[in-house]
């Protein structure tokens, strides 16, 4: 169903409950990523904020409730659809879960040559190279990412999820474990993403992310769904207690930038994009 | 006590159900798999270099000793009861049909079967099997197969080479004790030799190679969220496996026999 602003959902979730090792940790959670937006989920430790993007990004199937990708239940996919979908997104894990036994370059490189294995050895070693040097990492590609700090692994996580420029980008905490300097190329980068009107799902506790980049911003409690709006009116909530976060972004005060599909002004800037 | 039980049954019925599950799930994608190029060929090759060639050197070693054990009893016993020209039968069924195929189901559960369920159950916990669905990458496709695969060739290569060595460490004593000419002693050897005692070696070999395959894949998988499941799962592919093992030894025997 499009949102107020005409914009489908992209990935649209429906009465998701998921469970792990006995504790459910998703309750009823219903939530519809807008395509061509930058939404941000918010919520304290614990909240079920990972799980929440694990469940959307295909990665958990729910106990119960559905799953929507572009209006097409995921429950239903065959092998060609999860292909599909799977060529559409890049997950960013909290952890980096980059492949061990596989060097830099291997691990970046692995979504081209799944679905794109029409590129050259050299293409590919090439798009890598160019996508990493971006991305301010200047370490070898034929380093296993043991050797790595956890910043790096941080950064090469981030190039493997959207090296094969997908349209729906998944991102669990894109910013923890990066200095300062690292964290201002990976907003860059979701500056560009932003501007290339990829749908980018963040769940993440930088305030400084949401502040920046927020199209949408939800607030994740006890495994639901408590708030989920344009940042404004969801920052502007009577209950912006619901998470500390909120409480320092309304702190913040108005953006000097607003976020897309929020104000006419800015959906008229969209058209340049 | 009894729902206890009935719990517990219920529990073992879902396993071995979700078990067969994942059994054919792997033969399904092993079918696809020489189908269409894809990223595993690199996992194959890893594999058989790791169960196969890596462990020649210790099969051919355990092989030799054995062979001369069979050699030094048959020599010592065989006469007391005028049976000596059985020594060659003896040797073809205990190596060929028996020894060769469960020793090196041993070996490769000992060290490929550990090793696989260890680096997969870990995998498990730093989330690299989700990385890999993340990318569109099947894990039972990309990680299983090749090992499922990678197993069993080198299962049905290493089983062959058995014979042969354990064939050779016999031939070694028979010099201590009787010098015989290699070819004479071949020659016996092969026209002892039956079909029956190849096929009965290998089809051993393949089906060991798949029950290690794939029980190591199995409780690799099953570990969960925390690392100090990663030893328990390795415990389990062993045990699991050297069971099933020894019952499938007894069926094909049973089979070739009846």
């Amino acid at each position: 169903m499009p949102d107020a602003e005409g914009t489908g959902p992209a990935i649209e979730l429906r009465g998701v409950v998921a469970s792990s090792g006995g504790y459910e940790i998703l309750s009823d959670a219903s939530i519809a990523f807008p395509e061509g937006l930058f939404s941000v989920v918010m919520g304290a430790a614990g909240s079920g904020k990972s799980t929440l993007l694990k469940v959307a990004g295909g990665l958990v199937v729910p106990d119960s409730g559905s799953v929507w990708f572009r209006g097409a239940d995921m429950g239903r996919f065959g092998r060609k659809d999860e292909t599909a979908f799977r060529a559409a997104t890049g997950f960013v894990f909290q952890d980096s879960a980059l492949w061990a036994d596989t060097n830099i370059l291997g691990n970046v490189s692995m979504p081209l040559r799944v679905h794109k294995p029409w590129m050259g050895e050299s293409a590919i070693a090439e798009a890598v190279r160019v996508l990493l040097q971006r991305l301010g990492y200047d370490e070898g590609m034929a380093m296993r990412p043991a050797e790595l700090s956890s910043g790096e692994q941080k950064l090469v996580s981030i190039a493997r999820a959207v090296i094969h420029d997908p349209s729906i980008v998944f991102m669990d905490d894109p910013t923890s474990n990066l200095d300062e300097d690292a964290a201002e190329k990976v907003y860059a980068l979701l500056e560009d993403l932003r501007e290339k009107r990829r749908t980018v799902v963040v769940v993440a506790n930088s305030s400084e992310l949401a502040y920046r980049f927020a199209d949408r911003l939800g607030v994740i409690k006890g495994g639901t769904v408590a708030a989920f709006g344009p940042y404004d009116e969801t920052v502007g909530r009577a209950e912006a207690a619901l998470s500390g976060s909120l409480a320092r972004l309304r702190a913040r005060g108005s953006r000097t930038r607003a976020g897309r599909g929020e104000a006419g002004a800015e959906n008229s800037q969209r058209g340049d994009v | 006590m009894i729902a206890r039980l009935g719990h517990s049954a219920r529990l073992k019925g879902s396993s071995l159900l979700y078990g067969l599950g994942f059994f054919y799930n792997v033969l399904k994608e092993t079918g696809r798999f020489f189908r269409r190029s894809q990223v595993g060929y690199k996992v194959l090759i890893l594999q058989i270099l790791f169960t196969g060639y890596e462990a020649l050197a210790i099969n051919a070693v355990m092989a030799i000793a054995i062979g001369a054990a069979i050699n030094v009893i048959g020599q010592s016993l065989l006469p007391q009861f005028g049976q000596s020209q059985l020594m060659y039968s003896i040797l073809i069924i205990v190596i060929t049909r028996e020894l060769g195929p469960l020793l090196t189901a041993f070996v490769i559960t000992a060290r490929s079967g550990t090793a696989i369920a260890t680096q997969l159950g870990t995998m498990v916990v730093n989330h690299e099997i989700e990385a890999y669905i993340a990318v569109g990458l099947n894990p039972i496709s990309y990680l299983v197969v090749p090992r499922f695969i990678g197993v069993v060739v080198s299962m049905l290569v290493l089983t062959v080479y058995f014979n042969i060595f354990g064939l050779m460490g016999s031939f070694i004593v028979v010099q201590m004790i009787s010098p015989t000419p290699i070819g004479e002693y071949l020659g016996t050897l092969m026209s002892m030799l039956t079909v029956g005692d190849v096929v009965s070696g290998l089809t051993k070999a393949l089906v060991f190679g798949v029950v290690v395959s794939v029980v190591a894949t199995y409780q690799g998988f099953s570990v969960n969220r925390s690392s100090t499941e990663i030893p328990v799962a390795g415990i389990k592919a062993v045990g699991q496996s050297f069971i099933l093992i020894i019952l499938t030894d007894v069926l094909v025997t049973l089979v070739q026999y009846a």
